[in-house]
């Protein structure tokens, strides 16, 4: 029991290492991620797709070891942007607070939307599915509803999640177990998860650059940081140990659809979520297909909730420590949430979509590839982050120097190449779902690139405004008796900049 | 001397629960905490350091206010700001001082408002083993 004014005591049984879990797992909403992107990878490397869900993986448990360092060194909701600040400087903290911002606001309108559509579909209400007006009506509405339950901060948000989430796995699973019984148009071989069977090295690293996206947003139980029982090490290890389950999921469930579709049948589906809606009714029937649909539903409003949530962390922390305006950290006096931070996120997000949605379905699909552009960016420079961070800590033991070090740098290494490599394909047109371009260089590029520059304005706008204190910070390392364990982390900010 | 337990959000509840409390207290002779939760809510992700922080300074502004006015009002009073959520924190405080009685505003919505938007005082009155005096916010 703490209860004095100062005191750092934290309530240590807010929420276990199985909530973490959950959480992680729902905030990258598999069952959605999973139909938006199986299609698009079997089209690129064929039966091979199991073998780039698992090599899509490596940089991403790589990663995920230095958001375990970094949130026991400095466990703030501001997470990428807080650790970026201290290991590599203020200037390109912003930027990668403002890319983890950008990249929430960029989804959550398709995450809803998604939502939207398989509800209408749930329903058979085939008109309203097929109408863009009712569409983004719906959209709206539920990115409405996301946003209130976030700002009043509800408390059953994660036993509802814990319950949607087994409901999700389980139905994706269920799916996958049955259709493998059934058998169908190919037999699995063991090369279909050898990523050396892959034709072409250009086509594996696509395929990468594709799934990479199906494990983003897993570090959603790292930010949960001090809430969790254990602070220091639960999140870290439901991070890790949540993307394992990923893993698990997304093989065997791509294995199981194509081996029970065939390639051309999933090939049909590259520009199109609703392949397990498809496919569900032909492997379990009515009404068990119904289950599939319901996953893909509660997949989308979980991570529709659980986007909106880090980027309003993020946005407090970083006004809290001067980098944004002030308004965007205060906290409302009932609900204790940061009700103006998650009320603009909510609005932007909204706005985004619902002017873009209408215009052009196919830019709102290119955005979503430029996603992949700014994930890479700034989970690059987080284990980039990490290994400088504990630089003085890495020759102390084996441990150290592999997970703190040469995990999280390769994985920043895989993530920059990946970028670089996206860079240039996406530039060509034919990448683009609009296959329009702007100055000769496809959407998805400008919008990635773009919005990456624009971010890199603002901050010389926010920092030519003045704002010292923040931008007057130094480079910092990690305090020894933090890195080894003797004393806990507090993510203390540093005087001045407060 | 006894201790009364306040819960104080400077809601307009939350005023009238001032007043009442600190008349309890002149009357009784007893002592006034004042407590807040300060534990971020919502358990999806992303709650820490300066959430708690933020939370933490504006209930130190708050809850300042209304220590001014009790000791004004010659009540011998202290602030408690608490880790955990506004019921838990209050049940636990009260738990703490032995409290005579626990005092708290409602913000005068209906039941169900109250339940979808959490009431503090409905939770209080299920979790408290003490007495609970819930004053309307008018």
């Amino acid at each position: 029991m703490s209860s004095e004014v100062g005191d750092k005591g934290l309530k240590k049984d807010a929420i276990g290492f199985l909530d973490g879990l959950v959480i992680g797992i729902s905030s990258t909403a598999p069952a959605y991620s999973l139909a938006a992107v199986l299609a698009i990878v079997v089209v690129g490397v064929g039966v091979q797709a199991p073998a780039v869900m698992l090599v899509s993986f490596i940089p991403m448990f790589l990663i995920a070891s230095s958001f375990f360092y970094m949130n026991r060194a400095d466990p703030d909701c501001g997470t990428t942007f807080s650790w970026i600040t201290r290991a590599l400087g203020p200037g390109i903290g912003w930027v990668g607070g403002w890319a983890v911002v950008t990249t929430g606001i960029l989804v959550i309108g398709s995450l809803a939307q998604v939502a939207a559509f398989y509800t209408f579909d749930l329903f058979g209400a085939e008109a309203l599915r097929d109408s863009t007006l009712a569409n983004v009506v719906f959209t709206l509405l539920i990115i409405a509803v996301m946003t209130t339950i976030c700002v009043l901060g509800t408390e059953l948000s994660a036993h509802i999640q814990r319950v949607m989430i087994f409901a999700q796995v389980g139905a994706l699973l269920l799916f996958a177990v049955v259709a493998l019984v059934k058998g169908g148009a190919l037999t699995f071989s063991l090369s279909w998860i050898s990523p050396f069977a892959v034709d072409s090295t250009n086509a594996l690293i696509l395929g990468v650059l594709t799934g990479v996206f199906i494990y983003w947003g897993w570090e959603s139980a790292v930010n949960l940081n001090e809430e969790t029982e254990d602070s220091n090490s639960a999140p870290g290890l439901a991070a890790i140990a949540s993307t394992v389950i990923l893993l698990g999921t997304y093989v065997v469930t791509t294995i199981a659809v194509v081996s029970y579709a065939g390639l051309d049948r999933v090939a049909g589906f590259e520009d199109d979520a609703g392949i397990f809606g498809a496919l569900a009714t032909d492997v379990l029937g009515s009404p068990l297909d119904k289950l599939v649909v319901l996953a893909i539903i509660t997949s989308a409003l979980s991570s529709t909730q659980t986007t909106i949530l880090p980027a309003s962390r993020t946005t407090l922390s970083m006004a809290r420590q001067g980098a944004m305006p002030e308004a965007f950290g205060r906290v409302h006096p009932r609900f204790l949430t940061p009700h103006v931070s998650t009320i603009t996120i909510g609005v932007v997000a909204a706005v985004w979509f619902g002017v873009l949605f209408p215009l052009s379905e196919n830019f709102v699909y290119d955005s979503l590839t430029a996603l992949s552009l700014m994930i890479a960016f700034y989970y690059a420079l987080n284990g980039f982050s990490c290994a400088i961070y504990y630089r003085r800590e890495l020759t102390k033991s084996v441990k150290n120097f592999l997970f703190i070090g040469v995990g999280p740098v390769v994985g920043g290494l895989i993530l920059t190449g990946l970028f670089f490599k996206a860079i240039i394909e996406y530039s060509k047109t034919d990448q683009s779902y609009s296959g329009s371009a702007l100055f000769g260089v496809a959407i998805p590029v400008v919008l990635g690139v773009g919005l990456l520059l624009l971010g890199v304005v603002l901050m010389l706008v926010w920092r030519f405004g003045g704002h010292r204190p923040f931008f007057g910070r130094g480079r910092e390392i990690v305090d020894p008796d933090v890195a080894s364990g003797l004393k806990l982390g507090v993510a203390a900010v540093p005087e001045q900049a407060v | 001397m006894g201790t009364i337990v306040l819960g104080y959000d400077a809601s307009p509840g939350a005023e009238r629960a001032l007043d009442q409390a600190v008349e309890l207290a002149s009357a009784f002779g007893d002592r006034l905490v004042i407590g807040f939760g300060v534990h971020p809510p919502g358990l999806g992700g992303g709650e820490g350091t300066q959430h708690r922080e933020a939370l933490r300074e504006q209930a130190v502004q708050l809850t300042g206010n209304a220590l001014q006015r009790a000791l004004a009002a010659g009540v011998d009073a202290e602030i408690a700001l608490v880790d955990e959520r506004p019921a838990e924190a209050l049940t636990g405080l009260g738990e703490q001082h032995e409290a005579r009685l626990i005092v708290v505003g409602s913000y005068g919505e209906s039941p169900l408002r109250g339940a979808i938007l959490g009431s503090t005082p409905h939770k209080l009155l299920h979790l408290s083993d003490r007495p609970v005096l819930v004053v309307p916010g008018g």
